[in-house]
């Protein structure tokens, strides 16, 4: 082999090299607007939140107390009200799932021609208002004494009013994942049914359904229209008929259904994190 | 008995749409068949059928002399590679391989056993705690592949397995899964639309077309004794032009004022019949290269060195031509726009079904 002649740096590759200074400071500035930007939806969205919570703690004329939530905390009907209210919302939970997963999976397999049509019925709650739904009810099964003394009709509501949301998490879940190869992958090796559903699309569709889940599970805490016409002592009706009576309470109720949904949403993100696989999309890469 | 039996299979879509038309196949035990067609040609959805995905609208299947046209897939004890790998992102590389032999509820110590004998069968030992999400895709394949093998299933049905994988990988995977398939002489169907894929891994190749088949055949006879325009002009590269039948007693056949002689049977024909007359780019040769009894005169119009080979294109009357000839250093190529003559042997002189109109010059490789 010959020798070469050592290479000299060009003026180019100089330039390029005496320069990190340079680059580093351009980066930094950019950052700085990200930081301007993200302090401004932070202002945005915890101001008032702070707000509330600062004026929560203003029960006591002269100092800071937590006497709103020793007040809310110690009324028997706001754990009454919270505990149903919970309880609702897993009773709607389970039976969306029930109804949404094998409705979502069985249009992505077999009958994708039926897709508009399912996606249609699940936006129901966006094109007729709550109210009239749940006039609808009353008029439709008032007459039956036994639909009116459980909570059937309530929970009904709950369920029309989870739809898009439960579907749409499970939609985009299954459309992550490739449900026919996958199930056929599944049948070819003896998988039956329950074991392909069970055992192979479900477990993919860990993070899709927590969404739905969380989702359905705010949306029913907070709801007000369905429980206060059907007369069921859920958590939003006690809310605002603390609200009509009280000044400081509710605001400490405010932040502490804040909290609760922030904890459901961390915990989702959580177990998203720690769910293996998930972010692997099947199919060629 | 042939171990799988396609006899008479019709699949119509909705109530018009006829995906595969009056198939029948046999295929040995050991054999490894492939389907070879264009896309829409109804090799998937022949494969499917075997495989329990589809249900045949007319004809029967039979496996190991069992009817199994309405058995449904989890229980004909079929292995399937598919495409898109299908590797169940939830679970390990060892939890995917061994997943048909827990539905089997065969016994944890059988199952890890079998499993490690997988990985090793792939090149894979140690990769079993892996997800699929970190694996290349070369290894997901050959864990589908492992996967489908597992059970030990009476046939392997392969959908296009290669066709993700970027051409190298594509090459070495498809020589280990001919030697696999081969060491655990289990029989195969192979859906592809490469040939040179379905030629260098198949005992038999299956080419279809249009939902039918075209034609059956060795890759040697598929390749070198095409029966069919379809099949010429699919399969390598092909020089075709309609000539005519110009002497059937002596085989002459005519085309673009030249005569060419053929080892066909003309005996049915017709002088003046049309005919569609094929040849090989590399059965052609300068004639200068030995003596041959078909002299054609040409004219050089462009010459491509593709490093082992060299591709001369010439211009017969109107038609172009390819002639392919091994790459020499010491060969001397004509210059372009130099006439030269060109020869073929009798047998080199294909006459191919369906006549009628002429194949265009496949594009310049």
């Amino acid at each position: 082999m010959r020798d070469r002649p050592p290479i000299a740096p060009t003026a180019t590759v100089k330039a390029i090299v005496e320069t990190p200074v340079k680059t580093w400071k351009r980066v930094r500035k950019f950052n700085l607007w990200s930081w301007i930007i993200l302090g401004i939806g932070l202002i945005y969205f915890f101001l008032p939140l702070l707000a509330t919570f600062e004026f929560s703690l203003r029960a006591i004329k002269g100092r800071y107390s937590l006497e709103a939530y020793r007040i809310a905390f110690s009324d028997p009907a706001f754990f009454r009200s919270f505990g149903l209210s919970m309880l609702w919302a897993i009773l709607t939970i389970i039976i969306t799932l029930l109804l949404v997963l094998p409705t979502a999976y069985w249009v992505h397999l077999r009958l994708p021609r039926l897709r508009p049509a399912v996606e249609f019925v699940t936006l129901m709650p966006f094109v007729v208002p709550a109210v009239v739904l749940v006039f609808g009810f009353i008029r439709m099964y008032g007459r039956y004494t036994f639909m009116v003394s459980i909570p059937i009709l309530l929970i009904a509501g709950y369920i029309v009013l989870s739809l898009p949301y439960m579907f749409r998490a499970v939609d985009a879940g299954l459309r992550a994942i490739d449900v026919r190869t996958l199930t056929e992958a599944a049948q070819s090796l003896g998988a039956s049914w329950p074991t392909i559903i069970f055992r192979v699309i479900f477990p993919n569709l860990r993070v899709a359904i927590l969404s739905g889940v969380f989702l359905t599970f705010a949306i029913v805490m907070g709801e007000f229209t369905f429980a206060n016409l059907l007369v069921w002592p859920a958590f939003g009706p006690y809310m605002e008929l603390l609200g009509a009576k009280e000044a400081y309470a509710p605001q400490a109720l405010a932040v502490v259904s804040f909290l609760l949904t922030w904890g459901s949403i961390g915990l989702l993100a959580r177990i998203g994190r720690g769910a293996p696989g998930q972010g692997q999309i099947a199919g060629a890469r | 008995m042939a171990f799988l039996e396609i006899n008479n299979v019709t699949k119509i879509f909705g109530k018009d749409t006829v995906a595969v038309k009056d198939f029948n196949l046999q295929v040995e035990k050991g054999e490894l068949v492939s389907f070879l067609g264009p896309s829409g040609c109804g090799k998937t959805t022949t494969l499917r059928m075997v495989a329990g995905f589809e249900a045949p609208t007319t004809g029967q299947i039979l496996m190991n002399n069992e009817d199994i046209t309405n058995k449904p897939p989890n229980q004909r004890d079929v292995g399937m590679v598919f495409q898109a790998y299908a590797l169940f992102p939830n679970m390990t590389v060892g939890d995917n391989i061994g997943f048909g032999l827990k539905i089997a509820k065969r016994p944890p110590e059988e199952i890890n056993k079998r499993v490690e004998e997988m990985l090793s069968l792939i090149h894979m030992p140690g990769f079993g705690d892996r997800y699929p999400f970190q694996l290349s895709g070369g290894q997901q394949q050959r864990v589908a592949l492992a996967r489908a093998l597992a059970l030990s299933p009476q046939m392997l049905l392969l959908d296009e397995p290669l066709s993700a994988l970027d051409a190298k990988i594509r090459v070495s995977l498809r020589a280990e899964i001919r030697f696999i398939q081969r060491t655990l002489g289990i029989t195969a169907i192979y859906v592809t639309h490469d040939q040179e894929e379905a030629l260098s891994l198949s005992d038999r190749v299956v080419v279809m077309y249009n939902g039918a088949m075209e034609q059956v055949g060795t890759p040697f006879e598929i390749y070198n004794f095409p029966q069919t325009e379809f099949v010429a002009s699919f399969v390598g590269t092909l020089n075709a032009v309609q000539g005519e039948v110009l002497d059937p007693a002596n085989q002459l056949l005519a085309f673009d004022g030249q005569t060419l002689h053929t080892a066909e049977d003309l005996s049915k024909r017709q002088r003046g019949d049309k005919v569609m007359i094929a040849i090989r780019p590399e059965r052609l040769s300068f004639s200068s290269e030995g003596k041959k009894p078909n002299l054609i005169d040409c004219t050089v119009e462009n010459i491509t060195f593709l490093g082992s080979i060299v591709r001369v294109q010439v211009l017969i009357g109107n038609h172009k031509y390819y002639m392919d000839t091994f790459n020499n250093p010491f060969l001397e190529l004509p210059k372009l726009g130099d006439r030269a003559e060109i020869t073929c042997s009798r047998e080199a002189v294909l006459i191919l079904e369906h006549p009628g109109k002429d194949i265009s010059l496949p594009a310049e490789a």
